[in-house]
């Protein structure tokens, strides 16, 4: 419950309630489709304007698909002790979040469940999303 | 003794411990301006005037963030038939310009829920942003605008003191790919924006803002907001726009949904999975 809550205010802190990301959540992602995605991950570009990871996930079917997970600014996440160090290749990740619009293999990773129970916020601060 | 010496080690542990936490922290870009210190005078330059340099964060009684309306009866814009197919524009046919690495420009900056950094010189002020931007206004006595200034998106800036105030008077602005503000709404070539900016005390910035633009509104309106200072730590870091900005490909056209409270994004998100059980 603890760590339930601190993640809460954690994302109302980086949230904030003012517009201030590099671009609305609304403009790219849909806030009525809220998915989890659990899977292996492959790539992280740790970058700006957003650092991007990469899970490949088995789909129904058995087939791999690889799914892009967008969260916030390096720096950003740094100072909320998401740090780069983290994310490491080939951990299995448990990533909750928001499908892009426009339907591509593309979520708001707003939470990441790391292999050791760590949960990291991976919202872009500020960007209007669902707190 | 050894008690003293345990009591200052475990102190110094806790705050060891402390700092940890702090370090860890993601700071607030926004202040509760209710838990701000008041009164305190605001620092004078070497010739008297104000110094307004600071890490500056809005606060949380700016409401609604980001929309240039916020002083306005129902955040209503006084747009003209070609204000408002421009919005209509804006929002059916063009993505975010700040999405895409542009300038914000005046006076959405102003809009903007991220704090800005001042320094100040003599005869010149730096506003900077995060994204790597940053105007610069001289305000040397006598300066006046160009009678054919190049368009751009802060405009041409213009500043003068009116006794504790730094008046800053723009024209020349572009006006394609600029939003006015968080929202979409728009601004013409033709638009003028006077601030008027001043440091009430040692911990708030202020702005009174008179936004002019006849294409696209029918009577000019105003904008103020108060800032607070940040911790003397705080500054703007670098950010690099345009090194992966791999959500470009992936933008819809405007800024997605406006809710009933007047800021952007949606009044009802779905909830979140539930977390993942503790092991």
């Amino acid at each position: 419950m603890k760590s339930h809550l601190a993640l809460a205010a954690a994302i109302a802190l980086a949230a904030g309630g003012h517009a201030a990301a590099h671009h609305s959540f609304a403009a790219e992602f849909d806030a009525t489709k809220a998915i989890r995605v659990t899977g292996t991950l492959v790539k992280v570009e740790w970058t700006n304007p957003h650092t991007y990871f990469y899970v490949d996930v088995k789909d129904d079917k058995g087939e791999v698909v690889r799914w892009a997970c967008e969260s916030g600014a390096p720096g950003a996440l740094s100072r909320r002790g998401f740090k780069r160090s983290l994310l490491k290749l080939g951990d299995t990740l448990i990533v909750d979040g928001y499908r892009a619009k426009n339907g591509a293999n593309l979520m708001d990773a707003r939470r990441v469940t790391l292999p050791d129970g760590q949960v990291m916020v991976g919202a872009s601060a500020g960007d209007g999303g669902p707190q | 003794m050894i008690g003293r010496v345990t009591r200052t080690t475990l102190a110094a542990v806790a705050c060891a411990a402390l700092g940890a936490v702090l370090l860890a922290q993601e700071r607030p870009m926004q202040l509760d301006d209710t838990k701000v210190p008041k009164g305190r005078p605001a620092p004078r330059m070497a010739n008297g005037k104000p110094d307004f340099s600071g890490y500056w964060k809005g606060t949380t009684q700016t409401r609604p963030g980001g929309n240039i309306g916020k002083d306005l009866p129902g955040w209503k814009l006084p747009l003209t038939p070609a204000g408002e197919a421009a919005l209509k524009h804006n929002l059916t046919a063009t993505v975010d310009p700040e999405a895409v690495c542009i300038i914000g420009g005046t006076p959405r900056h102003n809009a903007s829920g991220l704090p800005f950094e001042v320094l100040q010189g003599a005869n010149k002020i730096v506003f900077m942003y995060w994204y790597s931007y940053f105007r610069l206004v001289p305000f040397t006595a006598g300066l006046k605008h160009s009678d054919d200034p190049d368009p751009s998106f802060f405009g041409e800036e213009i500043g003068r003191w009116e006794g504790d105030t730094l008046v800053i008077d723009s024209i020349g602005f572009k006006d394609e790919k600029v939003w006015i503000d968080e929202n979409a709404n728009p601004h013409s070539d033709a638009l003028h924006v006077v601030e008027r900016w001043t440091r009430p005390d040692y911990n708030h910035i202020h702005v009174d803002t008179l936004i002019e633009d006849p294409k696209f509104y029918t009577r000019s309106f105003t904008y103020a907001r108060t800032w607070a200072l940040g911790e003397p730590d705080e500054q703007i870091q670098e950010y690099s726009c345009s090194e992966n900005n791999v959500d470009a490909a992936h933008l819809g056209f405007g800024p997605g949904p406006i809710r009933a409270d007047g800021t952007r994004g949606y009044d009802n998100p779905a909830p979140l999975p539930p977390p993942v059980p503790k092991k």
